[in-house]
């Protein structure tokens, strides 16, 4: 009956995406939730490649596996991946059914997918991949995750024992998931071109993961990230087994130590959580078996999509662009880090709402208290226009940050944001915005730049 | 006056940390005093603490937070009894109350209160709140893997006008003793209720009779307040 209803799946599922694709849709998501809702145990039963990678964590999971897809393909294979689509597990699930012949077996080698560590109990043990990439655990949306810890217990829980791991071992929280499995670091030394740390509101790893007895950072970079010990019972943060010991901006490369063999890779991009990702990818090439000068060969040819990123100088102006992911605090300090330590006189434009609170519900704004909105009040942040249906929130999450009351600008509807932007006292504008407002920071940035083009 | 903000590294989760900092901003008169794990609380040994403050925190948190804070569950209810301002907001609510059941096992509470916590981690309810308290109306946020069983008598913080009291089907929210307030509700409490905040103020004897950004956060409570009584608007 069960492998009745498996093949009924496999067949609905196929069906499904030669129609989408037809109507010249991507398929990436419905096939897979509809082999799923035939076949609730589709997700073990569809083949999988012999060599599978999974990459999860909070921040950085898709770069990485993007990185990870590229490169395979550089080396030749043809990677099964849901890179176009969902991570959850009916993207996983349409992924596999478009690599899988009619038998249900995969006719590829090499897969590489992308699993929301939310969705963990539901992918993990289906798909028991032979490699997870874990990135970071920071707190991202209350609703969905709960807490850093809570998504640590369900890794740990739901990870496969036979799985080997590639952790960060700068993070104290994903570092220390499903002790028992087998596992490599990756991790990065204080750089030289890094700016000042700035005091975080929240540090998620402020105890020992072993003890409970509060720890020391050695080293923090931001928020938990950093090297700590701990010095009631010993634990100390795990040397990274690929370990990045320096970068060049100028000559765009990058040192990782390797069993005291250093390696150069040439730096997709120099921002310090590309360079975790880019060491994360060649810690699990490595790992997988590829040849430091594979990796070297194929990281010269690797572009990374600066789809999150976009910067133009336009006029006296420069103009930059920058997913922000709302409801992640982690992800919006990041960004107003960078903003403060861009030099010179600059507009912030937040666009940060939750798209589909403001449609239906009421956002729960209390992740506004954990971002680290008291970056935009440094002196030379001239303007911050609070735009959209929580701009009275973020005006008063500002005041309270200490950005003074003359430098605020509130605007209810993104269409008015572009023209609110004081121009005449900044150098350089930022649009921030939530994955979901893409199109409206388009809309906005465009007006902006047409602004500075007639001046 | 003194004001205390009870083991910080285990209770921020949510936003929460900014009810300290939005405090410490509206009495700049006070002495602020964190207290972390393991470090004997200020209120239990000193009568100038008015106001105490704990966050929601991890599961494991609160399995660390219990023994060490029950060596003064008694120096807690003298103080309650004396009149000394409390909030414990979140799953801290849980910490006073009778027990915390588990998938696992059963955590002994400190019994300050007759509440029983039933803990769920396969399911969360998330869902604003919106609730009437002493002639004020409260607008805050749930998110949370357990509800609690009041006692006969227990006596509740704020009446249930749209989302979930203590458990569904309660009529209301959180529990009072005094000035103690224990509360589900999460997040920045005090920044999005000014109105609390104000009274609150009084309370403590502060110099302040507005909290700090008033007007700002009286216009962003109103929206939220027309939101949360908007019937087309859903919970989560």
């Amino acid at each position: 009956m069960n492998g009745l209803r498996f093949s009924l799946a496999l067949a609905a599922g196929k069906c499904a995406q030669f129609a989408m694709r037809l109507l010249g849709k991507k398929a990436t998501y419905l096939p897979g939730k509809l082999a799923l809702r035939i076949c609730p145990d589709f997700l073990s039963r569809i083949g999988k490649p012999d060599l599978l990678i999974g990459v999860t964590g909070t921040n950085g999971k898709t770069t990485v596996s993007n990185m990870l897809c590229d490169l395979l393909i550089g080396f030749g294979e043809d990677p099964v991946s849901n890179r176009l689509g969902s991570n959850i597990d009916a993207g996983a699930a349409s992924a596999l059914l478009e690599a899988a012949g009619l038998s249900g077996r995969c006719r590829r080698k090499v897969g590489v997918l992308e699993m929301d560590e939310r969705s963990a109990a539901r992918i993990f043990p289906a798909v028991k991949p032979n490699y997870l990439v874990i990135t970071n655990l920071f707190r991202d949306s209350m609703r969905r995750n709960a807490h850093p810890e809570y998504i640590a217990s369900l890794l740990d829980r739901y990870i496969p024992s036979e799985t080997r791991l590639i952790l960060n071992a700068d993070d104290p929280i994903s570092s220390n998931v499903a002790k028992l499995n087998s596992r490599v670091y990756f991790g990065i030394d204080p750089l030289p071109f890094e700016p000042p740390v700035r005091e975080n509101l929240v540090v998620d790893a402020r105890l020992c993961p072993i003890c409970g007895e509060p720890i020391q950072y050695d080293f923090r970079r931001y928020n938990h990230i950093g090297r700590a010990h701990c010095e009631s019972c010993g634990w100390v943060s795990p040397r990274g087994d690929y370990q990045l010991i320096s970068a060049d901006r100028e000559a765009g490369l990058m040192t990782v130590l390797e069993n005291d063999v250093w390696h150069d890779y040439r730096m997709p991009a120099d921002a310090i959580y590309n360079l975790y990702n880019a060491v994360a990818a060649v810690a699990a090439l490595r790992t997988i078996g590829y040849t430091p000068e594979q990796i070297a060969e194929g990281m010269e040819k690797l572009q990374v999509v600066q789809s999150r990123f976009w910067q133009e100088e336009i006029g006296n102006w420069e103009l930059t662009e920058i997913m922000a992911k709302g409801l992640n605090a982690v992800a919006c300090s990041r960004n107003f880090d960078y903003v403060a330590n861009a030099e010179g006189k600059k507009a912030v434009v937040l666009l940060l709402d939750d798209v589909f609170d403001e449609k239906s519900s009421s956002e729960n704004i209390a992740w506004l208290y954990d971002a680290d909105f008291e970056f935009l009040a440094e002196e030379d942040t001239v303007q911050v226009l609070a735009v959209g249906a929580r701009c009275l929130d973020t005006r008063l999450r500002l005041l309270i940050a200490g950005v003074p009351e003359d430098r605020i600008t509130v605007v209810r509807q993104a269409k008015d944001a572009a023209a609110a932007v004081d121009l005449t006292q900044c150098g350089k504008v930022f649009v921030l915005y939530e994955v979901y407002r893409q199109k409206q920071a388009v809309m906005v940035r465009n007006a902006i730049a047409e602004r500075m083009r007639k001046a | 006056m003194k004001l205390e903000y009870l083991y910080p590294e285990l209770g921020n989760l949510f936003g929460d940390g900014a009810n300290m900092r939005y405090l410490r901003k509206c009495i700049p008169e006070a002495e602020y005093i964190e207290t972390p794990l393991n470090h004997e609380p200020a209120f239990a040994g000193d009568g100038d603490v008015r106001f105490v403050y704990c966050g929601p925190m991890t599961e494991r948190g609160q399995r660390m937070a219990l023994p060490a804070l029950r060596t003064y569950a008694k120096a807690m209810e003298e103080r309650i009894e004396e009149g000394c301002c409390f909030l414990f907001t979140g799953n801290s609510l849980e910490l006073v109350g009778k027990s915390i059941r588990t998938a696992d096992d059963t955590l002994t509470g400190l019994g300050i209160f007759d509440l029983e916590a039933r803990q769920d981690l396969n399911k969360r309810y998330n869902g604003f709140f919106l609730g009437k308290w002493d002639g004020l109306e409260i607008t805050a946020f749930n998110s949370r893997f357990s509800h609690c069983h009041p006692g006969p008598g227990t006596e509740g913080f704020a009446n249930v006008v749209r989302g979930i009291g203590l458990e569904e089907g309660c009529p209301f929210e959180g529990v009072r003793r005094k000035n103690f307030l224990g509360t589900y509700l999460l997040g920045p409490l005090l920044v999005l209720n000014p109105l609390l905040t104000q009274k609150l103020l009084e309370t403590l004897g502060a110099e302040r009779k507005e909290p700090v950004f008033f007007q700002e956060a009286m216009e962003a409570y109103t929206q939220r307040k027309a939101e949360f009584s908007n019937r087309r608007k859903k919970l989560d």
